[in-house]
């Protein structure tokens, strides 16, 4: 048995799933389900397809380099049965994927740092310009309460008055 | 690619059927032939699929070879686009049709078999064609 990639979207295809297309040049393309195969017979490339990890890796999504992709990598050599050595590779692999999804997530985190920021920042800027859109500004210079106050009052006085005009 | 396939249009997906009467088939192997038409595939009702025996009539030939056009010979499917289920569940299917000539016996009458070739085969006792490909799918 075993536990093949699929040639577009490169899941893991398990045994008794999918469809493997073998070309007249005898190069085996194995797919996990129809939408990969039908998208195959599109000819797309799945390098432009976003959903595959083929696209998410070459444009820096997901971790490309990592010392546990080695422990997946194909061999070729049949291994010599022994009881102790299929013991502690299946341990060893609920070990590396825990690492593996570790390393992943914090490639994730690294990635989103500064958004939060950046949306703070960008919603300020769109409350300045666009109040307009909410408000009137005859209005808003009339009735105070809606305009950011100038001066400088106590933080929390200032959150409230800031609050208003946010959720109108 | 044999499949066309237009992207909005999903009837024109190809959807692969059995070698029955009147399929050109392709020969891979070097006794003579290069087309062949089918005239029965022995065992089963609605054609032969991957790895069965057909009775084929030969289209065309090349010129010095074992066999002439019009002749009536024996052949094992190859490759087949239509898929076939294996054992353990997945589905293989090939590019095109294509087929190997034998004799009564099952022999293959050419020494050479050119392109992949399914292991379908070797529960079907076709071990010579086995030995004779340069790659097993």
């Amino acid at each position: 048995m075993r536990l093949e990639k699929c040639w577009f979207c490169s899941s893991t295809v398990y045994p008794g799933h999918g469809i493997q297309f073998v070309r007249n040049d005898a190069k085996i393309f194995r797919f996990c389900r129809s939408k990969c195969h039908k998208n195959f017979k599109m000819k797309r490339n799945p390098r432009k397809v976003k959903w595959t990890k083929a696209y998410r890796r070459l444009h820096a999504k997901d971790m490309t380099q990592d010392s546990t992709f080695e422990f997946e990598r194909k061999r070729n050599r049949p291994e010599r049965y022994d009881r102790n050595l299929t013991e502690n590779t299946l341990k060893a692999i609920k070990k590396i994927d825990k690492v593996r999804v570790d390393r992943e997530a914090r490639h994730h985190a690294m990635r989103m740092k500064g958004k939060k920021a950046k949306v703070q920042r960008e919603a300020a800027k769109e409350l300045e310009q666009s109040i307009h859109m909410v408000k009137a500004p005859a209005v808003l210079r009339e009735d105070s309460s809606f305009t950011l106050p100038k001066i400088k009052v106590k933080a929390s006085h200032q959150q409230a008055e800031e609050n208003h005009p946010m959720e109108e | 690619m044999a499949t066309t396939m237009t992207c909005n249009n999903f009837l024109s997906l190809q959807q692969r059927t059995f070698i029955q009467m009147r399929t050109n088939l392709k020969v891979v192997d070097n006794s003579g032939a290069k087309r062949v038409m089918c005239i029965q595939a022995l065992k089963g009702k609605k054609g032969a699929r991957l790895g069965d025996t057909i009775i084929a009539s030969v289209k065309e030939a090349q010129p010095r070879g074992k066999v002439k056009k019009g002749d009536v010979v024996y052949g094992v499917v190859v490759r087949a686009a239509m898929q076939r289920g294996r054992c353990d569940g997945s589905e293989i299917k090939f590019d095109d049709n294509a087929v190997v000539l034998v004799n009564k016996q099952g022999e293959p009458i050419g020494t050479r078999v050119f392109g992949p070739v399914p292991h379908e085969l070797r529960k079907k006792k076709h071990v010579k064609i086995l030995t004779l490909a340069e790659h097993i799918a």
